[in-house]
């Protein structure tokens, strides 16, 4: 070939890789380009709306939200840097080192604003946004914060927020969940968090190389969260944090219709505007603290029943035939099961179920209890709702626990002993129970034979679910059952030597059952569950006091509180 | 042959009107009226580049032979002034101040070696009128062309230009190869060129030798001397098919892209015109240069075959290293766009150079 020709050809080759670069670049790479272009010139001023309220079952609020206003500054050389310092400086009162330390700290590239003071006062929002024209790179946004109008109220079942960590991040990645988002922990701002988080809206504005502004491309308005609707009534609720303050414990109250949460106090308990506010010293504190004021006792620990589970040997007793209203055992004060002494609290003499029951006598229920055999024990407090997971909406809940012999034997290789079911008939030993399923336990006694689904959201976002979250199910126990133990729990309160007589003096009728479970270590946990008004529940109670002495002492409790629930006439 | 002469001024137009529109849109914004009256000026060179070109295109080719010498040393000598009096703009000296415009030799220096080598290899012998060069030695082919060559370069490389000067070398083989010159002594040359490369990497600016290494990896230094090829990428990537549409191009319009106006503006204007916009673009530079090779190879004179063989490799090489290197496909180079870029020498020496071609045309039938 002669030489032009080659040179030619070579020519061409050089024109058509060129041809095949631009293709290369605008065509198969162009949308990456296009992205990064846009990065380059285009900033993202996001905008927060508003955490969607928590209410109570009137639509009180429980939790809500506060505007407070946040300063940003757009990424740009130094020198422009400084004098949007200079000036913010000057209008909050700030040093421009604090100023410059927030900056360096919260830089995060040139493309994200970065903010440099929070909440700060609406008035020197309002005169930094005067300057909006001659320094259009600072930026002041509202940005809602939680705020909590009764402070620690229903603190459990609220929950807190706070910056998302590493572990739900990797969880919640996938449903648009991002870093320093602000997110739920426990409680319902956990469970419902993805209605109740708010969608980010915002400004996209152009900046031009030196990162300084140059126009607004667009705006999105912030979407607000959706309001969650609780069970709660905020009266109730707060009726019973007054009176369980300082004791450790917790108080459930619920409607043993619909299994409708009306109240849930716990303490210890913490105020949740401290992760608002950030105040990392008392945080740390508390996490720390022995008594675990972030635990939610009413479901997430399980104690001994102690008496109070004799209303499910009763029951079992009653169903099985084992025991019937002429049975009557003579209490003297202990009996001999095996080479075992097992005392009783008293010497009652003869008991039959009634007397049993509203003295609670330990001897009759040894007594039935062995009748019974523990096995079926066992199973007749699966079937009141025990030892089981009852799908309560708050995370973190326990399923308790009941000993059987088969389970002893398959998973510990030891036998099973009369003593053992003599212990089991008073709700000592391994048996372990949380306040609601006390409280639901009583309820099936209230509704005389319903198992209900505590819950505790009623509606999201307006929408009312509650129809869909009462799940009943039937407790196929004779009707003479029910009216039996039911009479058994009212002779509690109503004879004048029943453990809970106490509550006799109250105006409405009250029935229910004590309870004082020994612990290895530390005073006895007091138990009070019942029931009111006697004829037509409308209200179970649950009074625990963790380490709180006798029985009698969380009888006082639910004493005070069904009295100020009647003052405000709430029954 | 009235047709090379329009083919040739109407696609040197539409890419010098392509190239006022890109200047006016990546200047228009800028701050102080220096900036934004830069298209009018490119106006006014490119009316002047037009004037030229209709002068050359009247003036008979064959008197650059006769003043070949004299060209050859204003040439130099403007170099040289160059070291004394240059501007000094972007950390180099390339520009000589003259009344009110900044004037760049190098430029001129191209085509005045180009007018010498094809006065160099186009001397007949004696005897049989048949072209020296394919009977030349290895002094006379390579070493003595080279001398003259060199003296040049080595002053646009010392301003420091390195692009120019590498350009100016690649057309010296180009016109070697065309010359008949044996295959054996470009390749002796290439050899000796090649071989102490590695030495002269010692010689090399520090500059220089980044640049060289950002062209095999532009992230090592992405705000440094990788950011213009980055961005520039970004800016003819971004674009798409259609472009984004002139005036819209936000690499270049908000000043993303460094020397928008000037060495990188193909990529200003790919990012408002698209792949569409630019391969045409690319496609007219290939017809001018097209055109520059039809008309050497019908012409029989070999001084003006060689220097439009020589013209046309000028532009081709310009061409191709500019855009390649705005897609990140050579190393940066202060190389314009013929035509297109905003400069007053380029536009001139681009149009004087053209005008030299269609002369060619014009005039071969006398002979």
């Amino acid at each position: 070939m002669e030489r032009k020709s080659i040179l030619n050809l070579i020519i061409i080759i050089m024109f058509s890789a060129l041809i095949i670069g631009l293709c290369d670049l605008g065509l198969l790479q162009g949308a990456k380009f296009r992205r990064l272009s846009d990065s380059n010139c285009i900033r993202l001023i996001s905008q927060a709306g508003s955490r969607g309220n928590i209410l109570d079952r009137h639509g009180e609020i429980i939790v809500d939200n506060k505007i407070s206003y946040d300063v940003m500054v757009l990424p740009q050389d130094l020198n422009h840097i400084d004098q949007a310092l200079a000036l913010i400086s000057r209008i909050l009162g700030v040093e421009v080192k604090v100023l410059k330390a927030a900056f360096k700290k919260n830089f995060i590239s040139n493309s994200v604003p970065v903010t440099v003071a929070t909440n700060i006062k609406l008035k020197e929002a309002i005169s930094l946004g005067e300057f909006k024209t001659e320094q259009p790179s600072i930026i002041v946004t509202p940005k809602p914060l939680r705020h909590y109008p009764y402070g620690p109220l229903a603190c459990h079942v609220v929950g807190y927020v706070n910056e998302i960590d590493r572990w739900r991040l990797t969880k919640l990645e996938d449903y648009g969940y991002k870093t320093k988002d602000i997110v739920g922990f426990g409680g319902v701002e956990e469970k419902y968090d993805y209605y109740l988080r708010q969608e980010e809206g915002g400004l996209s504005v152009e900046v031009n190389h030196r990162g300084k502004f140059m126009r607004v491309l667009g705006f999105e308005p912030p979407r607000n969260g959706k309001d969650v609707t609780l069970t709660l009534d905020l009266s109730i609720q707060k009726i019973t944090e007054e009176n369980l303050s300082g004791k450790k414990g917790s108080v459930i109250l619920m409607d043993p219709l619909s299994g409708e949460i009306l109240a849930l106090a716990n303490f210890p308990n913490f105020n949740p505007a401290i992760f608002v506010e950030q105040r990392s010293k008392l945080i740390s504190g508390l996490f720390n603290d022995p008594d675990a004021p972030f635990l939610n006792r009413a479901i997430g620990s399980s104690y001994p029943l102690a008496s109070v589970f004799k209303i499910v040997v009763a029951s079992a007793g009653l169903e099985l035939k084992k025991i019937n209203l002429s049975t009557s055992f003579v209490c003297q004060g202990s009996i001999m099961v095996g080479a075992r002494k097992f005392s009783c609290w008293d010497i009652h003499g003869s008991e039959d179920i009634f007397q049993a029951i509203a003295h609670s006598c330990d001897v009759f229920f040894y007594k039935t209890g062995l009748l019974i055999g523990a096995q079926n024990i066992h199973d007749y407090a699966l079937k009141l709702g025990l030892s089981r997971n009852m799908g309560f909406e708050l995370a973190g809940e326990t399923s308790g626990f009941i000993p059987s012999p088969l389970w002893r034997k398959i998973n510990k290789f030891q036998n099973w002993f009369n003593g053992d079911t003599a212990n089991l008939s008073i709700g000592q030993g391994d048996c372990l129970v949380t306040p609601l399923q006390a409280t639901n336990l009583l309820a099936v006694f209230a509704n005389r034979g319903y198992l209900l689904s505590p819950y505790i959201v009623k509606a999201v976002g307006g929408l009312d679910f509650s129809v869909k979250k009462k799940r009943v199910m039937g407790v196929a126990f004779k009707k003479s059952t029910f009216e039996i133990i039911v009479q058994g729990l009212a002779k509690v309160v109503s004879d004048s030597e029943g453990t809970g007589n106490i509550l006799s003096t109250l105006p409405v009728k009250v029935a229910g059952k004590t309870g004082t479970a020994q612990v290895s270590r530390g005073a006895t946990h007091a138990w009070f569950v019942g029931f009111f008004p006697t004829d037509k529940p409308r209200y179970v109670i649950c009074v625990f006091l963790e380490n709180g002495g006798p029985g009698h002492a969380a009888s006082l409790i639910a004493k005070q509180i069904i009295e100020a629930m009647n003052n405000q006439g709430l029954i | 042959m009235r047709n090379s002469f329009f083919r040739i001024l109407i696609l040197a137009l539409i890419i010098a009107c392509l190239g006022v529109l890109s200047i006016y849109s990546s200047t228009f914004q800028k701050e102080g009226t220096q900036w934004q009256e830069i298209y009018k000026r490119q106006m006014l060179w490119i009316i002047i580049g037009l004037a030229c070109f209709f002068f050359i295109s009247r003036f008979n080719y064959r008197k650059l032979w006769d003043a070949n010498y004299f060209i050859y040393g204003v040439a130099i000598f403007f170099l040289l002034l160059v070291f004394g009096l240059g501007v000094i703009r972007l950390g180099a000296q390339r520009w000589l101040r003259i009344a009110w415009f900044n004037f760049q030799p190098s430029e001129f220096a191209k085509l005045a070696i180009i007018i010498f080598l094809a006065r160099y290899f186009s001397r007949k012998s004696i005897d049989d009128t048949s072209l020296l060069s394919g009977k030349f030695g290895i002094f006379q082919g390579i070493i003595l062309p080279f001398i003259f060559v060199g003296l040049p370069m080595f002053l646009i490389i010392e301003q420091p230009d390195l692009g120019s000067g590498l350009m100016l070398m690649l057309v010296f083989m180009g016109l070697l190869y065309l010359t008949n010159v044996r295959i054996k002594y470009i390749l002796i040359l290439l050899a000796a060129l090649i071989l102490p490369l590695p030495f002269f990497w010692h010689f090399l600016h520090d500059y220089q030798k980044q640049r060289l290494l950002v062209f095999l990896n532009p992230n090592i230094d992405p705000l440094g001397a990788g950011y213009t090829v980055i961005q520039s990428r970004i800016a003819i990537g971004s674009g798409g098919f259609f472009g984004r549409g002139w005036l819209h191009g936000s690499q270049s319009q908000l000043y993303f892209l460094p020397e928008s106006h000037t060495d990188f503006i193909f990529a200003t204007f790919s990012e408002q015109w698209g792949f569409l916009g630019s391969s045409l673009l690319i496609l007219m530079y290939y017809l001018i240069v097209r055109q520059g090779f039809i008309i050497a190879q019908r012409t029989h004179d070999s001084f003006g075959k060689l220097l439009a063989y020589g013209i046309s490799l000028l532009l081709t090489l310009q061409v191709f290293i500019n855009i390649a290197m705005n897609m990140g496909l050579a190393p940066v180079v202060g190389l314009p766009l013929p035509i297109m870029s905003y400069g007053g020498s380029s536009v001139l020496v681009t149009f004087i150079a053209l005008g030299i071609l269609v002369n060619i045309d014009r005039t071969r039938n006398v002979f």
